[in-house]
């Protein structure tokens, strides 16, 4: 509870930091916004030429899209700290959080929140609303709790590909990049069904790197499509814990990341 | 007043130490490559899908989207979509750009020649390897005439110099908002869409493609490779260079007008 309401306050410290910059702020907000609808628009676009993608319609794939777009903005507000941890770094700031009496993982955690992200939000969430209304989806009660599931383990699953790349800063100063394929590309490639993918592309994206599991075979279930074949029901049903799993994982690398860390001094 | 060819050579001398600078970092050059692949391997999934539905002929056919989606990634670290570069903006908000103030060269110059040097780099160290690598793996259509071809490059360089002259446009704004990274992705977004980068122009509807005929950012993408692929041909190629240099020259006086203001109305913060 106590680290519930130091992380509120810290984030309340954050918003009114983000706040003095108010022109830019309005700014970015709208072109977040507008980064998300050019997006999407130009998905539509295909669609207008080419009807169907894999027997997928565009509501169906803009289902997919809300989706992975709300995960990776909610990703990106609240990882922000993660994100941009090289910088604690490369300056030797890590040294101040070594030895305040918290843990590392909830003070970098709650070193930044980007609330411009809002702007991004709320473009894939109105696109979840209008692929929903657009499509016949019979909610249940199940539904809900299973696609709320889906959508804080996708979170999860960004997250976690922020603390893998923060981590990777102990070792070598600067983030890797590599890692934009996965966010970045991750959000662009999960907009699109991955039946059109190659098999070992597959594969990858969802035993290695799982953002099949918190997208895809989520949104199979919950529009009642046909399952792949090879694919099992039960798979289905427990994919998106593999967010909760992968989010797991990269904190126990980050505990051991933590031990190797050498300062760069100041 | 110095000698012509003189002035030439500083600013070549900028061209040159900004293409140095950036060879320092190799491994995120690795880095970008493989991301370079990434992208241009889910766009041609997406495609080769969206092409094995549809039995209607499309204006181009799989091979050439596949071509054009490859100069695309070749050239996209040249374009201005990512909005001011923050060493730039940095500069300005913690008033180091007062630096160089003193220095005596023109600025709007200064950084067109930064930009020019940016542009080699990654064309070199960048476009190159995604190029040659992909004629490897993809059936990439090569011209087969050398005149297609010169025009091309032609193209292409005036594309290099619009995205130059369009990226001091944006940074300058900084001297206003201080923090541009709303501008950066705002106008980065307009750029991406209009330029042809996410979609050919091709493939757009009718009324829209219209818009983007009348807008500058056809010029960076669509437009060179249009004329690669051979889309277009005979006196259009002249007439889509021809607007090429004209917005080339708009986007350079707009620059020239946003320095001279930003740096008139330039306190310098911290000291």
């Amino acid at each position: 509870m106590h680290h519930l309401s130091l992380y509120l306050h810290f984030v309340k410290l954050r918003i009114r930091s983000q706040m003095e910059y108010r022109f830019s702020f309005v700014f970015d907000l709208f072109s977040q916004a507008s980064i998300a609808v050019i997006d999407f628009f130009m998905i539509a676009l295909l669609f207008n030429r080419f009807k169907e993608l894999a027997g997928w319609r565009l509501w169906e794939v803009g289902f997919l899209y809300g989706m992975i777009g709300v995960c990776f903005a909610v990703a990106e507000m609240v990882g922000r700290g993660f994100d941009v941890f090289q910088n604690s770094v490369v300056r030797g700031d890590f040294d101040t959080i070594l030895i305040r009496p918290l843990g590392t993982f909830f003070q970098v955690f709650s070193q930044d929140f980007l609330l411009r992200r809002v702007g991004r939000f709320s473009q894939a969430f109105v696109i979840l609303l209008i692929a929903n209304s657009q499509l016949t989806i019979s909610w249940s009660f199940v539904k809900v709790g299973y696609l709320l599931v889906s959508l804080v383990s996708g979170t999860s699953f960004f997250i976690g590909l922020f603390v893998i790349g923060a981590t990777s800063c102990f070792w070598t100063i600067q983030s890797i990049e590599i890692i934009n394929i996965f966010t970045n590309g991750g959000v662009f490639m999960g907009s699109y069904p991955f039946s059109i993918y190659r098999r070992w592309f597959r594969h990858f994206f969802t035993f290695i790197v799982p953002l099949a599991c918190v997208n895809y075979f989520p949104a199979l279930f919950l529009m009642e499509k046909v399952v792949p074949s090879g694919v099992s029901t039960l798979g289905v049903y427990l994919a998106p814990f593999a967010g909760f799993l992968f989010l797991g994982i990269t904190m126990l690398f980050w505990r051991w990341g933590v031990l190797h860390y050498q300062s760069t001094g100041h | 007043m110095r000698p012509l060819y003189l002035t030439f050579n500083v600013y070549f001398a900028f061209v040159r130490k900004s293409f140095q600078r950036r060879m320092q970092y190799r491994v995120a050059n690795l880095a970008g490559l493989t991301t370079n692949f990434f992208f241009l391997l889910v766009h041609i999934f997406v495609y080769t899908a969206f092409y094995a539905a549809s039995t209607e002929p499309q204006p181009l056919n799989l091979n050439e989207i596949i071509t054009y989606f490859v100069l695309c990634q070749v050239s996209f670290m040249l374009m201005p979509f990512w909005g001011a570069r923050s060493e730039v903006t940095q500069a300005i908000k913690d008033g180091s750009v007062a630096l160089q103030l003193t220095k005596p060269v023109d600025f709007h110059a200064y950084w067109f020649a930064d930009e020019c040097g940016r542009a080699c780099y990654f064309l070199l160290m960048r476009g190159c390897p995604t190029f040659l690598i992909s004629i490897l793996f993809f059936e990439v259509t090569i011209p087969q005439q050398f005149t297609v071809f010169m025009a091309f490059a032609a193209s292409m360089v005036l594309a290099i110099f619009m995205s130059a002259a369009i990226m001091i446009t944006i940074f300058s704004s900084a001297f206003w908002t201080l923090d541009t990274a709303g501008i950066s992705g705002m106008s980065g977004s307009v750029i991406m869409l209009f330029s042809g980068m996410l979609v050919p122009i091709a493939l757009w509807p009718e009324w829209l493609a219209h818009i983007a005929e009348w807008l500058p950012f056809a010029g960076l993408i669509d437009v060179p490779f249009s004329i690669y692929l051979g889309k277009t041909t005979g006196g259009a190629i002249l007439t889509a260079i021809g607007k090429q240099m004209m917005w080339c020259i708009i986007f350079l006086g707009l620059g020239r007008f946003f320095l001279s203001r930003g740096f008139s109305r330039l306190v310098i913060q911290g000291g």
